[in-house]
């Protein structure tokens, strides 16, 4: 039997492969419990990553302007430099940047072009959790949910300590105290 | 220059990919004409949908406020949260239980979500919120109940009577000293409880088996005077993964049964116990008449890990009956002094009363808990 390599594993447990892999891969999987194991494990590490997710969320606004002052600020210390050059010398960097300008905003657009590809709308849920199963787990922030790529998760923010449980029928239960309201709070996630 | 102009781009695409939309009519709260329960008011707090490329996220945070207009106390509510466009196997509830509401009170809800979907599905609200139903302090319920809270709120409804006789009994006999060692024993068995990550899968592969696969048996616990018993049952084991537990149960009491609830304990290799989790049966298929024996059995797979990830390797497999529910409603579960018996209490999550007491005595502090007992 062959095996299919390691990044084609990678990218299904992320739910990356196109159609046609996927289904291949798929039909391998069916027959082939290593790589199920395989697959398991580079899901599981994904999971870990999912911590990454609670980074605070970047303020774009800001974060441009300091961009386009900081390009305002090379523009103008590049009109400072400019006088000291001899002409020809300025008219070769000129004809020389633009060049490079060219090739880098030609570079970003096919970089920003395939991100898009890349991102393409993901098959349907019905579809994807026909052949993906449905997983329940608790994570740092709440339970959740996964299907076929997409999640519901339900969170508990204002606690300090819960307890979960697992209902072997396709449920986790997660139970706490609000803080703010002193009563206690029980969120549950069912899969059929 | 041409970097900086690259990083511009960049941000730029990023930006146009990650932009916060309004909620518009993202979620949608219905509450039938006959409820006993009114919305009065509905706060979506930091709500947000937040478009990732081709994904949609929707972060909830609903703070409902509702109002008991019955003739009845309210001890608890249960709300349908639907998804079913995104999750269409999916439910999710909510459900607030050891409530004391007053007829004409109002008392607050909260909901906190979040829903990761494809950005191109249908136009219509993303969350639904329901009422699955209410229980009152005369075990009466209204509801359609189509995620079985009847009897998950009847339960815990008894659960929270027999902790609170418990704590109670204490403050008659001890006084309010007793009662607060009786809550740092509480609490400190709550720290020191084992616990486990569990994972459950429904629908892939999980019946499959392998070299390293075998059948485990169940151990059983009995508690005098159970209605229900379990004779014999067993789950496939493969390392750290139980599969497709199934158990036969005998009713022994006269009355029929509608469903049973089977407490799981696993142990390690060194003997330690753990809680697993609970296997349920219930339905139409699930059919125990007084005198009869059926099976409780679950096609899924529970991955336990300890510790953060470590997979916990199983060795031993212990079950009881934590909860009976019979065809007239009622619902028996196991006194408190027999799970204290059977050596339980440290093993078992507290139930959601005893959570609650918890609390209010860590903030604050053993005079209001004896209030709180006395008002019941």
């Amino acid at each position: 039997m062959t095996h299919p390599n390691q990044s084609i594993l990678a990218l299904y447990a992320g739910q990356d492969l196109g159609w046609f892999t996927r289904r291949r891969t798929e039909h391998h999987l069916s027959r082939c419990r290593e790589c199920r194991g395989e697959v398991q494990a580079f899901a599981s590490a994904r999971d870990n990553l999912a911590a990454l997710e609670n980074l605070p969320a970047i303020s774009w606004k800001p974060l441009s302007a300091e961009m386009k002052a900081n390009i305002r600020l090379g523009l103008a210390a590049g009109e400072c430099v400019r006088g000291a050059r001899t002409p020809s010398l300025l008219a070769s960097f000129v004809q020389f940047s633009n060049a490079r300008a060219f090739a880098a905003c030609a570079s970003v657009m096919t970089l920003v072009a395939v991100g898009l590809f890349l991102q393409r709308p993901t098959p349907s849920a019905p579809a994807m959790a026909a052949s993906q199963g449905s997983i329940l787990r608790a994570t740092a922030s709440g339970i959740e949910l996964n299907q076929g790529g997409e999640t519901l998760s339900l969170l508990h923010v204002r606690t300090g300590d819960v307890t979960y449980s697992a209902g072997a029928q396709g449920s986790m239960r997660a139970g706490y105290v609000d803080s703010d309201t002193g009563n206690v709070t029980i969120n549950n996630l069912y899969v059929q | 220059m041409s970097s900086k102009l690259a990083i511009l781009w960049v941000a730029a695409a990023l930006a146009l990919s990650a932009q916060e939309a309004p909620l518009d009519n993202s979620v949608k709260i219905n509450l039938p004409a006959d409820s006993p329960l009114t919305l009065i008011s509905t706060n979506l707090g930091e709500s947000h949908v937040t478009q990732r490329g081709s994904a949609v996220v929707l972060d909830l945070d609903v703070s409902l406020t509702l109002h008991n207009s019955s003739p009845n106390r309210v001890r608890g509510v249960t709300l349908l949260v639907a998804a079913q466009e995104a999750t269409p196997g999916g439910k999710a509830s909510v459900s607030v239980p050891s409530l004391d509401v007053a007829p004409s009170q109002n008392f607050p809800v909260r909901i906190n979500l979040r829903l990761l979907r494809p950005a191109q599905m249908g136009s219509g609200a993303l969350v639904q919120v329901n009422l699955d139903g209410v229980l009152f302090q005369d075990y009466s319920f209204y509801g359609p109940n189509r995620l079985d809270s009847r009897r998950t709120m009847t339960a815990w409804e008894m659960e929270a009577q027999r902790d609170r006789k418990y704590f109670k009994s204490i403050l008659a006999a001890r006084g309010v000293e007793g009662l607060k060692q009786a809550m740092l024993e509480s609490l400190n068995r709550q720290a020191e409880r084992p616990r486990l990550d569990v994972q459950v899968s429904r629908g892939r592969a999980v019946a499959s088996a392998a070299a390293g696969d075998h059948n485990a048996r169940f151990a059983f616990l009995r508690f005098p005077g159970e209605p229900v018993e379990p004779v014999d049952g067993w789950a496939e084991i493969a390392g750290n993964e139980a599969r497709n537990p199934r158990i036969d149960v005998h009713n022994l009491s006269t009355r029929q049964v509608r469903s049973v609830e089977i407490d799981w304990i696993v142990s390690d290799r060194q003997g330690k116990q753990y809680m697993a989790g609970s296997v349920p049966a219930s339905g139409p298929e699930f059919n125990l008449k007084a005198g009869s024996t059926s099976r409780v059995l679950q096609d899924t797979a529970l991955r336990i890990s300890k510790d953060g990830g470590t997979p916990l390797a199983i060795s031993g497999m212990t079950g009881f009956v934590g909860q009976v529910e019979f065809a007239d409603g009622k619902v028996w579960i196991p006194d408190r002094e027999e799970l204290a018996n059977a050596r339980l209490l440290g093993v078992l999550d507290p139930s959601p009363e005893e959570q609650r007491l918890m609390d209010l005595y860590r903030k604050k502090g053993p005079k209001a808990l004896a209030d709180e007992l006395n008002k019941f």
